[in-house]
C-alpha cells in the first residue's frame, strides 16, 4: 500500500527547486504514519486470520488444528451468537440516537451568546473526561435501587433499573448518552457556528418559517461533521465492553463484546474468538462504509 | 442578526439559556456525586436514603495514599495517640498502615501510577497529534493515490474490537521487550489515536486557503517553512481540539493498561477500580482516586476551551 | 516480514525503554486485591527483614485476576515468581506448563500431613488422586454465613417466629430453616429483606452460591474421575437445591441481580438483610466498626445441611504456585521453605491470613481468634469444588447462561434448566475427549 504514494507530482509545485521537493516533503509526511500503523495492524490481523481458521487455544500447549470454516460455520449457526448480535444493534441505535439528539439539542441551545460559554461547554463535557470503568462503578451505585441517588431524587422507591431484564439495557444507554453526549455536542457546535449568519438573515427576510430554516439550511451545513461524530460514535458503540459489563449481568444485556471476551479471556478459545472478532469487524467495516459513503456523498451537496 | 431583536427573539434566548442552564446542572449531578462522595467519611457513602448533607473531611485522600490492611480489632488508645494525624485517620477508619521490612511507611500505588498516566498520555497526544496533523497536510495538499482507501483504512484501524487485538499484542510486545514499559502504551495509545486525529485535523487543514501557502512560496519560503510559519498557526485551533480528545482517550484508556503493563509502567485507570476488591468497597477511596485524575484532564481542557469552541467551527466549514 | 517488523520495534524499543536494573533479590507474588494480599504482604515484609529479599505482592482487582494471570502464563511471561491462583485454576495451569511441579516439594516436607486435607485436595493436587502436586495450600476459604445476632435475639422477633413457624428463631441448621427465617425477616416496606445471596454470572459467583445448596442437597456436579454429568448435575436433589436458591432469591434486597462478597458485605453493614452468604475471607470487614456499624450485632454460622442431613460447602480460597517462566525459582521455593514453617504459619493466621496447616487450625487460639474462626474451622473440613479441568471456564459459562435466567427471572424450570447444562457439560467434555458419547 505504501508504495501506491510515491508516484504523482504535483505539477503546481513551485517549490521544488528550493528545499525538499514536494513529493519528499508529502512522503516524509504520510509515509511514517501509514507504516506505523501498518506495523500496529497487520500483525493482530493476520495472527488472528490465520488463527480464526484453527481451534487454537492460547492457553494449551497442544499444537492448532486446521479446521477451515468450521469455526465460522458454528458461530454463524449459534443462535446465542444472534441474540448478541441484535442486541447489539438496538444497543447502537438507542445510544447514538440518544446521543445525536441530546448532543445536537444541546448544540442548538448553546448556539447563541450565552454569559460563560465557555466554561458551560468545559463543564458539560466532563462526562467524557471519566474512564469508562470509574463511570459504570458509579452509575451502577446512582442506579442501585436502596443507596442510588437517582431514585431517591425521581421518587421511583426501589426502580429496578439493571436487574430489570427490559430496563437494563436502556439504562446502559442512558448512561452512555449521558458520557458521550458531549462528544456530538462538541463536535455539532463546530459545525454550528460555521454556519454563516447572512444565510439566517436571509432566511429571515423571506419570513421562513423556523422548521423551513432548520431543515433547508442548518441541517445541511451541519451534516458533514455531524457524519463524523456518527461514524466515531457508531464505531465505538458497536465495540462497547466496559460499562454493560460492569453495570449489570442480565442476559439482554450481552452484547457482543462481552462474547467476545468470555470467549477469548475466560475460555481462552483463541481459534473461534479470532473467528468472531473477524465477524465482528466485518460488520463494522460495512456499516463504517456506508456512512462514510454517505458522508462524501454529503460533502458534495 | 445586526437587525434589532423583536421581544419573541429575546425571549427565546432567554428560555434557551435557562435550559442550557438545566441541562448543564443535570449533566454535573453525577460528578457532583462523585466529588462529594470524595469528602464524605465512609459510612456515609452508602446509606438508606443516600446522605446528601455532611461534614466534608479528607480522610479518603489519606487513605488513598497509603498501603492498608483491614484490622479485625478496634485500636487501642495508645495506638491512636502514638500515631500522627494522617495514620491515626486510617486507623479510625478500621485499618492499619503497611510498613515495609525496614518499618517504612507504605505508599499505596496511586501517587505511581498517576506519574505513569501523566507520561504515557502526555507523550502520546504529543505523537499522535504531530503524526496526524502532517498526515492530514499531506493528503490535504497534495494528490495521493488511493487517497480515499488509504484515508478509509487509517479509520478501519480504530474498528478492531480491541479485545481481539490484546492477545497478539501482547505476544509482540512480549517478543519485542516492550510489555510493562512507557514506550509500550505510548506506541499503542499513538497508534490508537492516530486514525481519529488524522480524520480531524484533515477537516481542519482543508480549510486553511491555499492561497495563504502559494502566497509565501512566492515570497521565497520553502514548502516546510510555509508549513510550520502559514499552516501550523491557522491551524492552531484545531491541533488544540485534537490533543484534547487523544488526551483524553490516552488518559482513561483501561483494557491495554491492564493487560500490557505491570508494577513498572500501568497507568491509573486499572488501580483506581480495584478499591472495591477488599471486604467491602470504600467508595469515598474510589471517588477521591476519581476525583484527582478528573482534574488534570478537566484542567488541560479548560485551559483549551477558547481554542476549542474556535478550533472547532473553523474546521467544520466547507468552503 | 514479521521479523523484520519485531526487530524493528526491538530496536525502537531498545534505545527508549527506560532501563530499569533488575534487583537480584527481588520476588513478587501476583494476588487478587484484597485483604489476605495485604495481609500476605506484610507477612512478606517479615521475610525482607529476616533476609534482605523483598517480596512484592502485586495485585489486580478481581474481576480482572483471571484475564491478567492467564494472559501473563499463555504467553510465557516472566512478571511473576509466584501467583496465589484460583483453585479451578490448577487443571489449565498444570497441563499447559504453567505451574512448577512441587510433588518433590511436598512430599519432603510431608505437607500431606501438615495441611487441612481438603485444602491439599482441591488447591494443589491435579489431577485428583494422582499424587501430583503443583501449589502450596496459602488461603483456606469456604463459603459461610453472617446473621444478625441483634434481629435474631430481639425478643418481639423470636416470639413472632416461633408463634408463625412453631421451632425457636436461631442461626439455621438446615436449608429450609435458612428459608423460614429469610422469609420472616424479608419485609420491603421496612426497608428490610430477608437474605442476601450470590448473583453474579460475571465470573463463578452465582454458581458457588448455588454449589452451597446443592452440595448439602446432597448434589454433585458430575463424576470428577469419569467426566459423566448426565443424571448428576440433574439430579433430584439437585433440582431441588436449585429451586430453593431460586425462592431464596425472592426474599433478597431489590435489584439483588449481580452481587457478589461486595454486595452480600454491604447487605450486613448497611442493615438491609437479615443473613448474607460470604467467604470467610471477606469477613474481616464485618467484625469491625469502623467499617460495620452493626459490628456488634454481626454474628456467623457455617452454611447448613440438606434435607438428608448432609452438609457441605463451596470452596474458595487458593494455594501458592511456582510460575515456570519465572527467573527467580530457586529463591521462590526458599520463600516457600519459609512461608509452610510452623510459626511462618501462625504468623499467617494472627496477620487476618486462613493458613491451611493443621495444627494452627486446631489451636484454641486460632479458633477464639475471631467470631468465625470456629465456623471457618469446622467448614474446612467438609468442602467440595467446582471441576478442575482445563476447559472448566467453558463449564462455568455454560452453568451461568443455563441457570441465571432461572434464578433471577424465573424462566423455565429448574429441571430444564439442569438439563440442559448436563447437555452443554457433556458436548464440552465429549469435544475435549474426556467422554466417547
Amino acid at each position: 500500500m505504501a508504495t501506491a504514494v510515491i508516484e504523482t507530482l504535483d505539477p503546481k509545485s513551485r517549490a521544488a527547486s528550493r528545499g525538499m521537493s514536494d513529493i519528499a516533503i508529502r512522503n516524509l509526511f504520510i509515509i511514517p504514519t501509514i507504516a506505523f500503523l501498518i506495523i500496529f495492524n497487520i500483525f493482530p490481523l493476520l495472527y488472528s486470520l490465520g488463527y480464526s481458521f484453527t481451534d487454537f487455544r492460547a492457553s494449551t500447549n497442544a499444537p492448532a488444528n486446521f479446521v477451515g470454516l468450521q469455526n465460522y460455520r458454528e458461530l454463524l449457526n449459534d443462535p446465542f451468537i444472534w441474540t448478541n448480535f441484535s442486541i447489539t444493534a438496538k444497543y447502537v441505535i438507542v445510544s447514538v440516537t440518544g446521543q445525536v439528539v441530546v448532543g445536537f439539542g444541546v448544540a442548538l441551545l448553546l448556539n447563541r451568546d450565552i454569559p460563560f460559554k465557555g466554561l458551560i461547554t468545559t463543564l458539560l463535557l466532563l462526562p467524557m473526561m471519566l474512564s469508562m470503568a470509574v463511570v459504570g462503578l458509579f452509575w451502577k451505585l446512582l442506579y442501585d435501587p436502596s443507596f442510588g441517588i437517582i431514585n431517591h431524587v425521581l421518587g421511583l422507591g426501589t426502580f429496578e433499573w439493571l436487574s430489570n431484564a427490559d430496563m437494563a439495557l436502556y439504562a446502559v444507554a442512558i448512561t452512555d448518552i449521558w458520557m458521550w453526549s458531549p462528544f456530538v455536542m462538541l463536535l455539532s457546535l463546530a459545525g454550528l457556528s460555521a454556519v454563516p449568519k447572512h444565510l439566517y438573515e436571509a432566511a429571515a427576510i423571506d419570513r421562513a418559517g423556523s422548521l423551513y430554516t432548520f431543515f433547508r439550511i442548518t441541517l445541511p451545513l451541519v451534516a458533514p461533521i455531524l457524519m463524523i461524530a456518527i461514524i466515531f460514535r457508531t464505531m465505538e458503540a458497536f465495540k462497547t465492553f466496559d460499562l454493560a459489563y460492569i453495570l449489570t449481568s442480565q442476559p439482554t444485556t450481552e452484547v457482543i463484546s462481552i462474547r467476545l471476551y468470555k470467549m477469548a479471556f475466560q475460555e481462552w478459545q483463541t481459534g473461534r474468538s479470532s473467528a468472531l472478532a473477524y465477524i465482528v469487524l466485518i460488520m463494522i467495516l460495512a456499516i463504517t462504509n456506508i456512512y462514510v459513503k454517505y458522508l462524501n456523498k454529503v460533502k458534495e451537496r | 442578526m445586526a437587525a434589532v431583536k423583536t421581544g419573541a427573539e429575546v425571549a427565546g434566548n432567554r428560555i434557551a439559556i435557562v435550559a442550557v442552564l438545566i441541562i448543564t446542572l443535570i449533566f454535573l449531578a453525577p460528578i457532583y456525586w462523585i466529588i462529594a462522595t470524595s469528602f464524605k467519611p465512609r459510612n456515609l457513602s452508602t446509606t438508606i436514603p443516600p446522605t446528601i448533607v455532611f461534614t466534608p473531611e479528607i480522610s479518603p485522600f489519606v487513605k488513598l495514599f497509603t498501603k492498608r490492611s483491614q484490622l479485625r480489632e478496634q485500636p487501642t488508645q495508645e495506638q491512636l495517640d502514638a500515631a500522627p494525624w494522617w495514620e491515626r485517620i486510617v486507623l479510625e477508619g478500621g485499618e492499619k498502615v503497611v510498613r515495609d521490612g525496614k518499618g517504612n511507611v507504605q505508599w499505596s500505588a496511586y501517587p505511581n501510577r498517576f506519574m505513569n498516566s501523566l507520561i504515557v498520555a502526555i507523550t502520546s497526544t504529543v505523537l499522535a497529534v504531530g503524526m496526524g496533523t502532517i498526515t492530514a497536510y499531506g493528503f490535504s495538499r497534495f494528490k495521493v493515490k488511493g487517497e480515499a482507501d488509504l484515508l478509509f483504512f487509517i479509520l478501519s484501524t480504530r474498528m478492531l474490537p480491541p479485545v481481539v487485538v490484546a492477545i497478539p499484542m501482547f505476544l509482540m510486545y512480549r517478543a519485542v521487550g516492550l510489555n510493562d514499559t512507557h514506550w509500550g502504551l505510548i506506541l499503542l495509545y499513538t497508534a490508537f489515536n492516530l486514525s481519529f486525529a488524522v480524520w480531524l485535523m484533515k477537516g481542519f487543514i482543508d480549510e486553511i486557503p491555499k492561497e495563504y501557502e502559494e502566497a509565501a512560496l512566492v515570497d521565497g519560503y520553502t514548502r516546510m517553512q510555509a508549513f510550520f510559519k502559514i499552516v501550523i498557526p491557522e491551524a492552531a485551533t484545531g491541533i488544540a481540539a485534537t490533543a484534547v480528545f487523544c488526551f483524553i482517550t490516552a488518559w482513561n484508556e483501561y483494557a491495554f493498561a491492564l493487560i500490557m503493563t505491570n508494577r513498572r509502567a500501568q497507568t491509573a485507570p486499572p488501580f483506581i477500580p480495584s478499591q472495591v476488591g477488599s471486604g467491602l468497597p470504600d467508595w469515598t477511596v474510589i471517588a477521591a482516586g476519581t476525583f484527582l485524575f478528573l482534574l488534570p484532564v478537566a484542567i488541560f481542557t479548560f485551559l483549551l476551551r477558547n481554542h476549542l469552541l474556535r478550533g472547532m467551527s473553523f474546521g467544520a466549514i466547507r468552503k | 516480514m514479521r521479523s523484520k517488523l519485531t526487530g524493528m520495534l526491538a530496536g525502537i524499543a531498545m534505545t527508549l525503554a527506560s532501563g530499569t536494573a533488575a534487583y537480584s533479590q527481588e520476588l513478587t507474588i501476583f494476588w487478587a486485591e484484597w485483604d489476605p494480599a495485604n495481609y500476605l504482604q506484610e507477612l512478606a515484609n517479615i521475610y525482607e527483614a529476616e533476609t534482605g529479599v523483598k517480596v512484592t505482592v502485586e495485585t489486580t482487582p478481581w474481576s480482572d485476576f483471571q484475564t491478567k494471570a492467564f494472559t501473563e502464563f499463555n504467553a510465557k511471561g516472566s512478571a511473576y515468581d509466584m501467583v496465589v491462583g484460583d483453585s479451578q485454576w490448577i487443571g489449565a495451569a498444570s497441563e499447559a506448563g504453567h505451574y512448577v511441579d512441587l510433588t518433590e516439594f511436598f512430599n519432603k516436607y510431608k505437607l500431606n500431613e501438615t495441611m487441612a486435607p481438603a485444602t491439599v485436595k482441591y488447591y494443589a493436587e491435579y489431577p485428583s488422586n494422582s499424587g501430583k502436586y503443583w501449589s502450596v495450600p496459602a488461603e483456606g476459604d469456604a463459603v459461610g454465613w453472617s446473621y444478625r445476632k441483634d434481629w435474631f435475639e430481639d425478643p418481639k422477633e423470636m416470639e413472632a417466629f416461633k408463634a408463625k413457624y412453631g421451632y425457636d428463631l436461631a442461626p439455621p441448621k438446615t436449608w429450609a430453616e435458612l428459608r423460614d427465617i429469610a422469609e420472616f425477616f424479608h419485609r420491603p416496606d421496612e426497608k428490610r429483606y430477608g437474605i442476601a445471596i450470590y448473583t453474579d454470572n460475571s465470573y463463578d459467583a452465582l454458581v458457588m452460591g448455588v454449589e452451597n445448596a446443592i452440595f448439602s442437597y446432597g448434589g454433585e456436579l458430575g463424576d470428577y474421575a469419569t467426566y459423566k454429568v448426565d443424571g448428576i448435575i440433574n439430579s433430584e436433589q439437585n433440582v431441588k437445591a436449585l429451586e430453593m436458591y431460586r425462592e431464596l432469591y425472592g426474599f433478597t434486597p431489590p435489584g439483588w441481580a449481580k452481587t457478589f462478597f461486595a454486595e452480600d458485605n454491604q447487605a450486613i453493614t448497611e442493615g438491609l438483610a437479615a443473613m448474607s452468604m460470604n467467604y470467610f475471607a471477606f469477613f474481616p470487614a464485618l467484625v469491625n466498626e469502623a467499617s460495620n456499624p452493626n459490628a456488634k450485632g454481626t454474628g456467623f454460622f457455617a452454611n447448613p445441611a440438606g434435607p438428608g442431613g448432609e452438609q457441605f460447602a463451596a470452596l474458595g480460597g487458593q494455594g501458592i504456585s511456582v510460575v515456570s517462566y519465572s527467573e527467580n525459582k530457586e529463591e521462590s521455593m526458599k520463600f516457600l521453605e519459609w512461608f509452610i514453617k510452623d510459626e511462618t504459619q501462625k504468623k499467617w493466621a494472627e496477620l487476618g491470613g486462613y493458613t491451611a496447616n493443621k495444627a494452627v487450625l486446631e489451636s484454641e487460639e486460632f479458633q477464639n481468634a475471631t467470631p468465625y474462626n470456629k465456623a471457618f474451622y469446622e467448614t474446612m473440613f467438609k468442602v467440595k469444588d467446582f471441576w478442575a479441568t482445563p476447559e472448566y471456564a467453558e463449564l462455568l459459562i455454560q452453568m451461568n447462561q443455563r441457570l441465571y435466567p432461572y434464578v433471577t427471572a424465573g424462566e423455565g424450570t429448574a429441571k430444564e434448566a439442569l438439563d440442559s447444562l448436563a447437555a452443554d457439560w457433556n458436548a464440552t467434555f465429549k469435544k475435549y475427549n474426556r467422554v466417547q458419547q
